[in-house]
């Protein structure tokens, strides 16, 4: 195996197991507290000397948690339950539950319900976040986050723990901007399924951890050689795409990821926290410079489908594909407004029904080999 | 001049179809067996094609495998998707095509194709059965007809009735129901029809409905739904007695496209 191999199959390792993971911090005696997706201020987690996991469901039919939801339901909400009803959170300190669609809103409530055990920390983020009353709102509920914060881990947190929190987390998000970027550049170093790996394993990792390792791996990629691409480049979008059977028919059709739109993974790492006095501040500005999303406010409508315009020409791709979540409202109303100006523009666009339950994607095989197709002709 | 032979493989979901061309142009035979992925379908299509041709497999120059089951075909030298073979069988048959109406057994596809005969773009319905001929298999059982019986009956109707057109499941047990209050048979085969175009017809209209438009597959061979189609759209729809193999039609052709690079 060579040093890139080593490290992705660690990166494999960590990403496949959170449980392991989970088993490990509680074993070292730290307290590991779940978020759900997102936009949760983990700095203050990592501040107060705990461990941010994230809570993206896992793959697998919910069971007891139909108890609480309609069928139509977000599958990533359903199974974030499912776990917690099957044990399997039971060792966190606490859960960060936030409100930002329909679907998460009342997850909340459900989850407060069917957990009782598990401390929930209500993160209702505001949908006006700009504005500077928006600035002291998202201020105001970041600060009531950090005192339960404090409750759960028995002290208090100083602002000099959160400004070296924000450092490490800036730094982190800068180290995946970069991979990236590297992942386009070498899709022949870097599978679909391996790229997936290195993103969602920061879910599970204490961020400086996961910083050191990812500068070496892109350390090792930017001196490795660009080599000729014999195949497709797309640009990812969507809520979700970690499914390694899903990702492999990408590899199998040689369609590499030039860069992403996705929320598990490029979404959640765009902007750093710029630097201010009061670091709670600091992260309230974050939230508010976050665009491009579909489940934030965009006055202007349009942005997001620009950005993966640009998105598309930046990186050299030549489509898209949009992983639709199943029950996603808000990525569902935004689709029209994205795929007209993807059809203006005249970019190749794909839809792919996407959810935590499927377990044969021979559908998606058929439309994922007929876009490579379609692209390669347009060559 | 050596003649050259290449063989196309559509295997499907409900069935297995192979097609051999000479040079390009001409077949020379095609079989279908009623059995698809994962069953003797493809072996038993192939071995019948073979016969029919009097051909043997080391005749073959190509062999070029589609659908479903395309990745289980261990003889065939490489695969492609159905859709870019419908495309191409489409061309060689109506060169004036634009877009492609494919209904299969489990699936249901609108393509377009370019001036070349290349697909353009495409749209396949979800995981559900509703608007594809399975959707037809299990109507027709609730009725106690045959599929093939279906069309010549949908031309009796007389009354329009409206069947759902969002779930297979609701749709029979709304046949069910029909029956139950004695409703014409031929009223219920036509609205089934015009549920399968309504289905369908909003799949077309994601990415528009061009000039000439021809209907492929299985349930081309089901006039009705043509015919119901035609009306959704508003577009003269044409098939041809080989709907059924254009996928492999496709396969043969761009079998032969590779052996002449």
């Amino acid at each position: 195996m060579t040093d890139i191999e080593i490290l992705l199959a660690q990166f494999e390792e960590i990403a496949n197991n959170p449980k392991k993971q989970l088993e490990q911090y509680i074993s070292e005696g730290k307290k590991v507290i779940g978020c759900y997706p997102y936009y949760v201020p983990e700095e203050l987690i990592y501040a107060a000397g705990m461990i941010p996991m994230g809570l993206w469901g896992k793959r697998g039919n919910p069971n007891k948690a139909k108890e609480y939801f309609a069928p139509f339901y977000c599958s990533l909400v359903q199974m974030n339950l499912e776990m917690a009803l099957n044990g399997d959170l039971q060792k966190l300190s606490g859960v960060v539950h936030t409100t930002l669609c329909d679907t998460l809103r009342p997850s909340s409530q459900n989850f407060r319900v069917a957990m009782d055990k598990i401390p929930m920390i209500f993160l209702a983020h505001p949908q006006n976040r700009k504005p500077e009353f928006g600035v002291e709102y998202t201020m105001a509920i970041y600060s009531k986050m950090l005192n339960q914060l404090e409750e759960i881990v028995g002290r208090k947190v100083s602002a000099g723990d959160i400004k070296e929190a924000i450092k490490v987390y800036n730094e982190n998000r800068q180290a995946k901007r970069e991979f990236v970027k590297n992942a386009g550049m070498h899709p022949e170093l870097i599978s679909a399924v391996q790229r997936s790996a290195v993103l969602k394993s920061s879910y599970f990792m204490e961020k400086h951890l996961h910083t050191t390792m990812l500068n070496e791996l892109n350390k090792m990629l930017q001196a490795s050689p660009i080599e000729e691409w014999h195949g497709t480049r797309v640009v990812t979008s969507g809520i979700i795409c970690d499914n390694p059977s899903f990702l492999k028919i990408l590899d199998d059709n040689r369609i590499a990821i030039a860069a992403d739109d996705v929320a598990h993974e490029s979404r959640s790492f765009r902007k750093d926290a710029p630097y201010n006095e009061d670091p709670i501040r600091s992260l309230a500005v974050q939230f508010a410079d976050q665009d491009q999303d579909t489940i934030l406010y965009d006055p202007s409508l349009n942005s997001r489908p620009s950005h993966i315009i640009d998105l598309v020409k930046n990186s050299n791709a030549q489509g898209v594909i949009v992983l639709m979540m199943t029950f996603c409202d808000p990525e569902e109303m935004e689709y029209p407004s994205l795929y007209n100006a993807l059809k203006e523009a005249k970019i190749p666009c794909l839809k792919i029904g996407y959810n935590h339950q499927i377990t044969d994607f021979g559908q998606a095989r058929t439309s994922l080999q007929a876009f490579a197709e379609v692209l390669s002709m347009k060559n | 001049m050596i003649d050259i032979y290449t063989m196309g493989i559509d295997v499907g979901s409900t069935t297995s179809k192979c097609l051999i061309l000479k040079n390009g142009k001409e077949i020379t035979g095609k079989s279908l067996v009623g059995v698809g992925a994962g069953t003797s379908g493809p072996e038993r299509a192939i071995q019948s094609v073979l016969s029919s041709s009097k051909l043997e497999l080391e005749d073959l120059d190509y062999i070029m495998s589609t659908g479903y089951g395309r990745h289980t075909i261990e003889i065939a030298d490489s695969e492609m998707s159905e859709l870019s073979c419908h495309a191409r069988g489409a061309y060689f048959q109506f060169p004036n095509v634009r877009t492609i109406i494919d209904i299969g057994g489990q699936d249901a596809k609108v393509l377009h194709v370019g001036d070349d005969g290349m697909l353009v773009n495409f749209a396949m319905n979800d995981k559900c059965s509703a608007g594809t001929g399975r959707f037809l298999e299990v109507m027709a059982r609730a009725l106690e007809v045959n599929v093939e019986e279906l069309a010549s009956m949908s031309q009796l109707s007389k009354n329009n009735i409206t069947i759902s057109s969002t779930c297979t499941v609701f749709a029979e047990s709304e046949v069910i129901s029909q029956l139950a209050k004695n409703t014409d048979r031929c009223d219920i085969i036509k609205g089934i029809h015009r549920s399968i175009a309504s289905r369908v017809g909003a799949l077309a209209r994601r990415n528009g409905v061009i000039d000439d438009v021809v209907m492929t597959g299985g349930v081309a061979k089901n006039r009705g739904v043509l015919h119901a189609l035609e009306e959704e759209l508003g577009h003269k729809i044409y098939t041809s007695e080989l709907a059924q193999y254009n996928g492999a039609l496709g396969a043969a052709l761009f079998a032969y496209q590779k052996l002449s690079r």
